[in-house]
């Protein structure tokens, strides 16, 4: 079965569970009623589901071709569905109308992400980057430099990354080398490597506009000396069009366990011509505002592997006929009965529902706080800045490591069928391996959470998300469907503030035990919020079972919502359990024996 | 040159049709509508002909439920310029729609009718020849290439074994077939300006009224299902069967 | 009752679509006339002529009938309907083309592509691409019918029906025929074969596809078909497709080559009497249709089938 857009899911979420139509006064959804989301998400569906997901195995299989003058190219195939994105003009849907965008709400253009990460994530990064440098120039540029590069970046017409890495520096960007000296006209001359460039070169635009952290010649060192500069492949004559070649090309394709058709490049700078963008020594705080975008980007990308993997997983289970029911045959007239009769194939498809259509949620929820970032009252937009800071990491690193473990169910549903090339299921896995990585690794971002975003502005946002669950379950108290799901609630935040708590006071005493927390605390953070948004939800659900409406979906809802509740919140009780555990026995294994 | 095109909703291609238990009809509580795939082809068509300098004016018009605004939206998405509805919760016959879409005809006067060559729900595949029959106007079913001109329009259709081509004086009737050409998605800038154009929502009785049926459904079944059959060894072992036991051979 | 069939025919040849549309007619009454349209239909008259069971034959000519423009057809057929309760024709693409005509011209509605009759006025038919069968009862005086002619047998030869001229109509004189381009194959054609050998995408190119499917479809004066997964890559001209939205066949023999089996593709080929698969994938749905599967890479499994049939002298 090929990959099929879950456009009732969209929708549910939108209209139901977030009821978008209640910010209607905004500019972004304005421009887009219910209907016109739903039409917009159909037609963008088609083209991820139509286009973009046969090429998804061609690009796995064929990967991209380096020259050794530096060109690449992409798949085949992936030229072609290039070119429709742009004429589609799907590029342009999350960005700003004065540079050619459509204005859009971005957590619409978060549905659009998802299915064309689900249909075809190494294609669909090289779009997804260039919004990326799209958003470092529209924060952090000159006029002249939003001007020249943002309705083409918009459009799609030119292509962007981002180069952070280099070969001694990942993580810790201190460490980084490339170096930027000031020619008369006031541009850089640039030059350095930088390594694991998705996207650095390719065939699919006319232009390439790299975003290029570096240090200024005599700049303090550390992070603190770290600028941002725009270096495009080819340098924009006096109208803007693409002239001389610029002194930046590619090394080099690494070998890669996934994402074949994502071009992951070295680039090579030689006194490349690059731009200042911001202030000197400031690049590493624009840096960060696209790789905040960029990190939602990433938990989406797991989330969207998860769907596409459990899609064919569940199409598998119905299909393939193996063994009796233990309760008897469910398929007498056939030889045997589906896998999908066995409880322990069951468990494996409702850990993936349960997980995927929460975390889509909370993703969306998330994102729908960003498009609040503009609202008209300070009290909103103030919780919607806060709330992006904090659920970032969270849903960055709990979606990516949820999505990679279901893509391994999933193939342990398929079988050895799954583990062959046969079916797309190891192509998801081994794609989907990388989002525990790359934007900050799972463990940076749990330390990001921990460390960063529970103390800003004295835990403030933190508070502000346990008060408004607390306010929703007494809201909801009377309401007798929804006490399992209340009740649920409440107790998964008790864990939670009682894990702050210990943080708090564990975490300041003695670091070690804050970063051993970590990750269990931010596992502990996402069930909390997911129990959040299975309440939601299912309060969504029964308004509609109320009104009458008769459809299973509704009703099956309740029932994921509830296996959520019995199978998969009882980790919290882990969570914490290990995270209070400290980190005495973790620091006492000596190094030597490791 | 204004072109009418009749749009209509219809189960969406990808979805497998299922029959109610209670055999009377085709379950479609929940499953997706689309556009009739044959529907979408004469748009995109109207469309191309339109961005060729030979249209100017392009009318969708569908005949259906309140949703069926959602198709009309669509061909307005890919490029129609506005759109009617003749909202009916009735699933109308074939002559009904005919006498409907004639009706619209006579009060929008375009010099061509492009239309699918048939739905994929009743799969009838006669309103176009029925609406050139009610109207007087010279038919081309089947298209599979359409040359326009300001008093003619050339047409080569499919046909058995081959391509036939007609030469049409208009005002005429023009039905499309699969090949005709590979419909556009609909880009997002289209998609908000269509947003834009307006969608006259009307009844049957402004174009005169729909009469009674003619044909009453006693029941609606599923086919006899095929089971599958034997796994042979081998070549040899399927000729031998297919001459034997199947006598195909 | 008196029923009119429209013969199929090439102004040469008399099809045998009409042999099973007279059937179907028979079916509803025991007068049923022929009527051949055309242009020097002289030979194709004395060919309706013999079928079994034919009251009577009668002949049309005029320029416009002789490339069966519709327009033409029907201006023919209603005046006669005067004298009949029903008007059959084969569903091919002449068929489908005239016959609404006729039922909007008489008031009446048309019933499409029948596959069975049920009673005088009461016919089934499929729907959605065959996924339904609807039986339908017409409350219309005239009935106006195409039929799906693999579903009835061709009824017999042995028949001396006399033979009468009747009004050609009044012609087309806003449509005007302008050329035809019929494809000259020797192969039978893909809606009307006894056999179709059809690929898929598993065939990998066109240049395979010729190298695979044609000879064996030669070998057995088979009509070639092809998934639309094979169209859609280009390893086959669209009308070779066979599916929901190609073609629909029901041959006697259907041989489906590296085809998975998807349903638009099933919906295409389902009503064939006898249906083979080859597919080196021993879980792809084709097999759930198949009478006779065999799981085998078709690179081998093609040239031994060649070699069985030779041996079997086919």
């Amino acid at each position: 079965m090929t990959y099929q857009p879950p456009l009732r899911e969209h929708l549910f979420l939108l209209r139901d569970v977030l009821a978008v139509d209640r910010y209607a006064e905004l500019p972004a959804f304005a421009e887009a009623p219910l209907d016109v989301i739903e039409q917009i998400l159909g037609e963008a569906g088609r083209y991820c589901s139509e286009v973009l997901a046969p090429l998804n195995g061609v690009g796995d299989r064929q990967g991209c071709a380096w020259r050794s003058d530096g060109a690449v190219t992409t798949p085949a195939g992936f030229k072609e569905a290039y070119r429709a994105l742009v004429e589609g003009g799907w590029p342009a849907l999350g960005a700003a109308p004065a540079w050619g965008g459509q204005g859009l709400p971005s957590v619409v253009g978060l549905a659009f992400s998802e299915m064309s990460s689900s249909a075809n994530m190494a294609f669909s990064m090289y779009p997804g980057l260039t919004h990326g440098a799209y958003s470092a120039i529209l924060h952090g540029g000159s006029e002249a430099q939003k001007a020249l590069y943002l309705p083409a970046l918009v459009s799609g017409r030119w292509g962007g990354t981002m180069n952070l890495t280099e070969p001694q520096c990942g993580t810790d960007l201190g460490l980084l080398r490339t170096k930027a000296v000031p020619a008369a006209d006031g541009s850089y001359r640039i030059s350095g490597q930088k390594i694991w460039i998705s996207g650095g070169e390719h065939d699919l635009t006319e232009n390439i506009v790299h975003l290029v952290l570096a240090r200024i010649e005599g700049a303090p060192a550390g992070t603190r000396g770290i600028s941002l500069f725009i270096v495009p492949k080819f340098l924009p004559d006096a109208d803007g069009a693409p002239g001389a070649r610029n002194a930046v090309a590619c090394a080099g394709l690494e070998e890669k366990m996934g994402i074949h058709g994502n071009a992951t490049c070295v680039m090579a700078y030689d006194e490349a011509t690059g731009w200042l963008v911001g202030e000197e020594n400031r690049g590493l705080a624009l840096m960060f505002v696209m790789m905040n975008e960029a990190r939602l980007g990433v938990g989406l990308q797991g989330l969207a592997q998860g769907e596409a993997a459990y899609q064919a997983a569940a199409a598998f289970a119905r299909d393939r006929l193996q063994g009796r029911s233990l309760t008897g045959p469910k398929n007498a007239e056939g030889p045997a009965d589906p896998i999908l009769v066995h409880p322990d194939v069951r468990r494996m498809l409702l850990d993936a529902r349960a997980v995927l259509e929460a975390g889509r949620a909370f993703l969306f929820w998330t994102a729908l706080h960003g498009d609040l970032a503009d609202h008209p009252d300070e009290a909103v937009r103030q919780k919607a800045k806060d709330y992006m800071g904090l659920m970032t990491p969270v849903l960055k690193a709990y979606l990516t490591d949820r999505g990679f473990a279901i893509c391994s169910d999933a193939m342990q549903i398929c079988g050895g069928a799954g583990f062959t090339e046969h079916l797309p299921v190891s192509q998801y896995l081994r794609d989907s391996r990388i989002a525990l990585i790359y934007e900050g690794a799972n463990g940076v971002q749990a330390l990001d959470l921990v460390g960063r975003k529970l103390a800003a502005d004295g835990g403030r946002a933190v508070m502000s998300f346990f008060a408004e669950i607390d306010a929703f379950v007494d809201a909801q108290a009377a309401n007798e469907t929804l006490t399992p799901f209340t009740e649920a609630l409440a107790a998964a935040k008790a864990r939670l503030q009682e894990g702050t708590l210990w943080l708090m006071q564990n975490g300041l005493a003695n670091p070690d035990n804050a970063g051993a927390a970590s990750t269990d605390y931010l596992h502990l953070f996402a069930l909390t919020a997911l129990s959040y948004m299975w309440a939601l939800i299912a309060k969504a659900a029964n308004a509609r079972i109320a009104a009458g409406e008769t459809d299973p979906f509704f009703a099956n809802k309740l029932v994921a919502g509830r296996y959520f509740i019995e199978r998969i919140l009882p980790d919290a009780d882990a969570r914490l359990a290990k995270l209070t555990s400290g980190s005495a026995t973790l620091m006492a294994y000596p190094a030597e024996a490791f | 040159m204004k072109i009418l095109v009749p749009v209509k909703r219809a189960i969406d291609s990808n979805v497998k049709a299922r029959v109610k238990s209670d055999q009377t009809g085709v379950d479609l509580a929940n499953v997706k509508m689309s556009m009739n795939p044959f529907c979408e082809i004469a748009v995109e068509e109207a469309v191309r002909l339109k961005e060729k300098g030979l249209a100017e004016e392009i009318v969708a018009v569908s005949i259906g439920p309140i949703q069926a605004q959602e198709t009309i939206r669509t061909a307005l998405a890919i490029g129609a310029d506005r759109g009617i509805l003749i909202q009916t919760d009735a699933d109308p016959e074939p002559l009904e729609v005919a006498k409907l879409l004639k009706a619209v005809a006579l009060a929008e006067a375009p010099r061509l009718i492009l239309m699918g060559k048939q739905a994929i729900d009743g799969d009838n595949n006669a309103v176009g020849q029925m609406l050139s029959a009610l109207l007087d106007w010279p038919q081309a079913t089947f298209a599979y290439k359409i040359e326009l001109s300001p008093q003619v329009v050339r047409v080569t259709r499919e046909v058995d074994g081959g391509l036939q081509t007609l030469e049409l004086d208009l005002p005429a009737v023009v039905t499309a077939d699969l090949r005709l050409n590979e419909p556009r998605y609909a880009s997002l800038p289209n998609i908000m300006k269509a947003k834009k154009k307006t969608i006259d929502v009307k009844t049957a009785d402004d174009y005169g009224g729909a009469g009674a049926g003619h044909l009453k459904v006693l029941r609606v079944t599923e086919p006899a299902r095929r089971t599958a059959g034997v796994k042979v060894e081998n070549a040899a072992d399927l000729v031998a069967r297919l001459k034997t036991e199947a006598g195909v051979l | 009752m008196a029923v009119l069939v429209v013969a199929d025919h090439d102004n040469a040849q008399l099809k045998d679509n009409t042999h099973k549309t007279v059937t179907a007619a028979l079916a509803l009454t025991s007068d049923v006339d022929v009527l051949v349209a055309g242009a020097g239909v002289t030979d194709v008259a004395a060919q309706a002529a013999r079928i079994a069971g034919v009251r009577k034959v009668l002949t049309a000519e005029s320029e416009a009938l002789g490339k069966q423009i519709a327009e033409a057809l029907s201006g023919c057929v209603v005046p006669l309907m005067g004298g009949y309760d029903a008007v059959l024709a084969p569903a091919t693409s002449v068929g489908k083309n005239f016959s609404p005509r006729v039922a909007a011209l008489l008031d009446v509605a048309p019933i499409s592509e029948i596959v069975e009759v049920v009673g005088a006025d009461t016919f089934t038919r499929p729907i959605y691409a065959g996924n339904a069968l609807e039986t339908v009862q017409s409350s219309d005086a005239k009935r106006v019918i195409t039929v799906r002619a693999t579903a009835f047998k061709a009824a017999e030869e042995g028949g001396s029906a006399p033979v009468e001229a009747v009004d050609p109509g009044p012609g087309a004189p806003a449509t005007r025929f302008v050329s035809e381009e019929i494809l000259k194959s020797d192969r039978p054609e893909l809606a009307a074969a006894k056999i179709v050998v059809s690929g898929g995408r598993a065939m990998g190119s066109a240049e395979e596809f010729h190298r695979v499917i044609e000879p064996l479809a030669d070998r057995l004066g088979a009509a070639v078909g092809a998934s639309r997964a094979a169209v859609d890559a280009g390893y086959a001209p669209n009308d070779y497709q066979v599916g929901q939205t190609g073609k629909v066949v029901a041959p006697q023999l259907y041989i489906a080559i590296g085809i998975s089996g998807a349903i638009q593709h099933l919906a295409g080929m389902k009503d064939s009497k006898v249906i083979v698969a080859i597919n080196k994938d021993a879980d792809a749905p084709i097999f759930q249709v198949a009478d006779y599967g065999l799981v085998a890479d078709y690179k081998t499994a093609v040239p031994e089938l060649m070699a069985a049939l030779a041996a079997a002298g086919k």
